[in-house]
């Protein structure tokens, strides 16, 4: 066993030295290492990076993931622990505008030379490549990318409201949620009841009455447009969202409810991209449930944008720093990052990709062309609900508002607006 | 250390010298010199921390009371303390008087009493995570007992406290005093069975009913007892983490926030180190509000014990 192995390594290092021979010449004798943590272990996710370690390794190189499961909290607090002791991994993951803050604790790589030889800034979406150079140098790349505000239909929900068409402004919706209603769909709208859910409720309105105000309210803290009439407008349909829920849903994750979602006792679902992945995994199947882009009152498609992204800490190293340069280029490809959307249901960071051909959804099809119509109108934003649009303390303060409104139907839209206005100039 | 300990002679009276016990001397005091300096040390750090301006990690510099205002002020907080409050009060209370009711049944001279005892006892193995998760099945409307009665045809039963924002907190109460009011019966039981023997006689001799008994005779001699474990049931009360993020993460909302809960997402999602740390400095604080009347009453208790 243990030769085969050997066997194979060799070959596959001396098939990447054939294939890189100006990376081979450029690094020497050294073999590449890469040392990297994630919060991603299982399920699709842990299958994706375990397949990109497989591809680095193919490269030549020698692939050191440490996955520290459970929240993403539990991976940053090793990630500070690694930092402070002076011994950081050679790469992280890290997303949104932590990569900023995070950038100040410790010195990053200046990743600009890789990325210009690859051409790839013009191939990903403007507000996304901003996160990843905070200070005008690319410093962390973006892997995946997720719609937050994909609209979810179940196929035998909208055969009870005898509707067939997929809804495209929020007067739309709300005209279906209530056709649901009345064809005997218990609760229109499928949710659970954990904080990014409510976030994404409220996102998703906002940015789909206006995307306009939506980046100057969330993305930019105007506050003149935090308490426009749009913010106030957006809480009126996320009440709205709310009376249609299970109130019984509690602190539930969104997931739970997928088998009543399928069945037609509920009816429609704003959730991530990543849902598609979730329900396929629990055995349903396409022809239950359509995918869309979310509700947008311009009729052209708002895209709520997340992204995982790895961040690369400054080594000494010249095996990690070889192993950066391959990580980094590999990130990039085209090939890969279709191999690791195949793999966990989202899409690729490229704009360039061909999602045409085979081992991708429709649902994937469809996100894809959101992002590209989004961003060639302006409509594609940053998430706040999945910590993109701001830093952690930013996100949880304007989430503990949005969280409150849902669950208390004593708060008044307006009440609602001027809280969250407060908890931003509190929090900042 | 072991070694020296085990050589030292058994059974006759130890010599007083410091070398002669020095097994013991070990034993007794490094560990607690440790975890003294541990927990000195560690204190002392967070309330520097709390007076900087750390974010991400711990930073160096002076921001004065900047972090306590602003904990103070936000919602979260307020919130965590009104929260606090009520189950504390509610919780010791409660637990204290289920506590009392088992160890003075369980005290009837019952048979199975060793068997009972473990049932009551047991929840205090379960981890607290494992409390709050199992609770927070059976309380949820849509699975839990809720559904049940509603299975067995009484369709108009309502119990969803889980969801409801104004009765959540009870449900963390529920839970906790399902938890703790065995480790209450247990010290209680320790008291009863130590009430004078000669003074229930005396009292049966006077013609006391089982009632003016306990009343009168025994529950006085209890009150040390009552007073350590109030302590110890508030101390508890006020670290309540992970029951409180296994039962309901905070919610519905934030109508469950507890301080504990506060500190965590201060620091560790929020990345407001000094915020976090200020949060924690005001929670030990409360405890020692609680924890400094309890020492001085045990001194002056004992003092007047000895004078007597």
């Amino acid at each position: 066993m243990p030769i085969t192995t050997t066997r194979r390594r060799l070959l596959a290092g001396s098939a990447a030295a054939l294939a890189l021979p100006a990376f081979a010449r450029a690094q020497g004798a050294v073999k590449p290492r890469l040392t990297a943590i994630s919060q991603w272990s299982a399920g699709s996710d842990g299958a994706a990076i375990t397949a990109l370690g497989k591809k680095f390794e193919e490269k030549g190189g020698v692939w050191q993931h440490s996955p520290v499961p459970g929240f993403t909290t539990e991976m940053m607090n090793k990630l500070r622990a690694q930092i402070m002791a002076g011994d950081p991994p050679a790469c992280s993951q890290l997303k949104g505008p932590e990569i900023a803050a995070w950038s100040k604790i410790a010195p990053t790589v200046d990743l600009d030379a890789v990325v210009a030889a690859a051409g790839y800034e013009k191939v990903v979406a403007p507000d996304l490549a901003k996160l990843h150079k905070p200070n005008g140098k690319w410093i962390a790349l973006p892997l995946q990318i997720y719609s937050t505000n994909m609209l979810f239909l179940s196929k035998r929900a909208m055969d009870k409201a005898k509707a067939d068409k997929v809804p495209v402004t929020w007067a739309d919706f709300n005209d279906l949620a209530d056709k649901m209603k009345a064809g005997g769909v218990a609760y229109p709208i499928a949710n659970g009841g954990t904080r990014p859910d409510d976030g994404q409720k409220f996102e998703a309105s906002l940015a789909g009455i206006s995307p306009a105000a939506y980046r100057a309210a969330i993305m930019n803290l105007d506050s003149k447009a935090l308490e426009g009439p749009e913010v106030k407008a957006a809480f009126v349909q996320v009440r709205k969202i709310a009376d249609w829920m299970d109130p019984n849903v509690g602190a539930q994750h969104f997931s739970t409810n997928l088998k009543r979602f399928v069945d037609g006792d509920m009816g429609m679902m704003i959730m991530g991209g990543w849902a598609q992945g979730v329900l396929r995994n629990a055995g349903f199947k396409f022809d239950d449930f359509t995918i869309a882009p979310g509700p947008s009152d311009n009729s052209k498609p708002v895209f709520l944008l997340n992204a995982d992204a790895f961040i690369f800490w400054q080594r000494k190293e010249a095996d990690l720093q070889a192993g950066q340069t391959l990580m980094a280029q590999l990130v990039m490809d085209p090939a890969i990052q279709t191999m690791y959307s195949q793999i966990t249901g989202s899409i690729p960071v490229r704009t360039d990709v061909d999602l045409s051909g085979e081992g991708w959804s429709d649902g994937q099809r469809r996100t894809a062309a959101a992002l590209k119509d989004a961003i060639a109108s302006n409509q594609a934003v940053l998430s706040v609900a999945h910590n993109m649009a701001q830093e952690n303390g930013l996100t949880a303060a304007m989430i503990d508002v949005i969280t409150e409104y849902v669950k208390n139907k004593t708060i008044k839209p307006e009440q609602a607006v001027t809280r969250l206005a407060k908890a931003v100039e509190g929090a900042r | 250390m072991t070694d020296t300990a085990a050589a030292a002679p058994r059974g006759r009276p130890a010599r007083p010298g410091v070398v002669g016990r020095l097994g013991e001397h070990l034993t007794i005091w490094v560990p607690l010199l440790l975890s003294a300096a541990h927990l000195v040390s560690f204190s002392l750090w967070t309330i520097w921390i709390s007076f900087t301006p750390s974010t991400l990690v711990p930073a160096s510099g002076w921001v004065g009371l900047r972090n306590y205002t602003s904990v103070l002020a936000s919602r979260n907080w307020q919130i965590a303390f009104d929260n606090l409050l009520l189950f504390g009060s509610t919780f010791v209370l409660l637990s204290l008087v289920t506590g009392l009711m088992l160890a003075i049944l369980i005290d009837q001279r019952i048979r199975g009493e060793n068997t009972l005892r473990s049932i009551f006892l047991y929840p205090l193995a379960v981890s607290f995570v494992v409390t709050g998760t199992v609770w927070s099945w059976l309380l949820n409307p849509g699975i839990g007992i809720q559904k049940l009665v509603h299975d067995f045809g009484w369709t108009s039963f309502r119990f969803d406290w889980l969801v409801d924002r104004d009765m959540a907190i009870w449900t963390i109460v529920i839970a906790a005093i399902w938890q703790s009011s065995g480790f209450a019966m247990a010290l209680f039981l320790a008291g009863l069975r130590s009430v004078d023997a000669d003074l229930v006689k005396a009292a049966q001799i006077d013609g006391a009913g089982p009632i003016r008994m306990y009343r009168r005779v025994i529950l006085p001699t209890l009150w040390p007892i009552t007073i350590t474990v109030i302590v110890i049931q508030l101390q508890f009360a006020i670290s309540t983490f992970d029951l409180v993020r296994a039962l309901t993460n905070g919610g519905p909302g934030l109508a469950t926030q507890l301080p504990a809960l506060v500190v965590y997402d201060l620091m560790f999602q929020r990345n407001l180190l000094g915020r976090g740390a200020a949060a924690a400095v005001l929670m030990l604080l409360i405890l020692l509000a609680v924890l400094l009347p309890y020492a001085a009453w045990r001194y002056f208790w004992r003092r007047r014990a000895t004078h007597a």
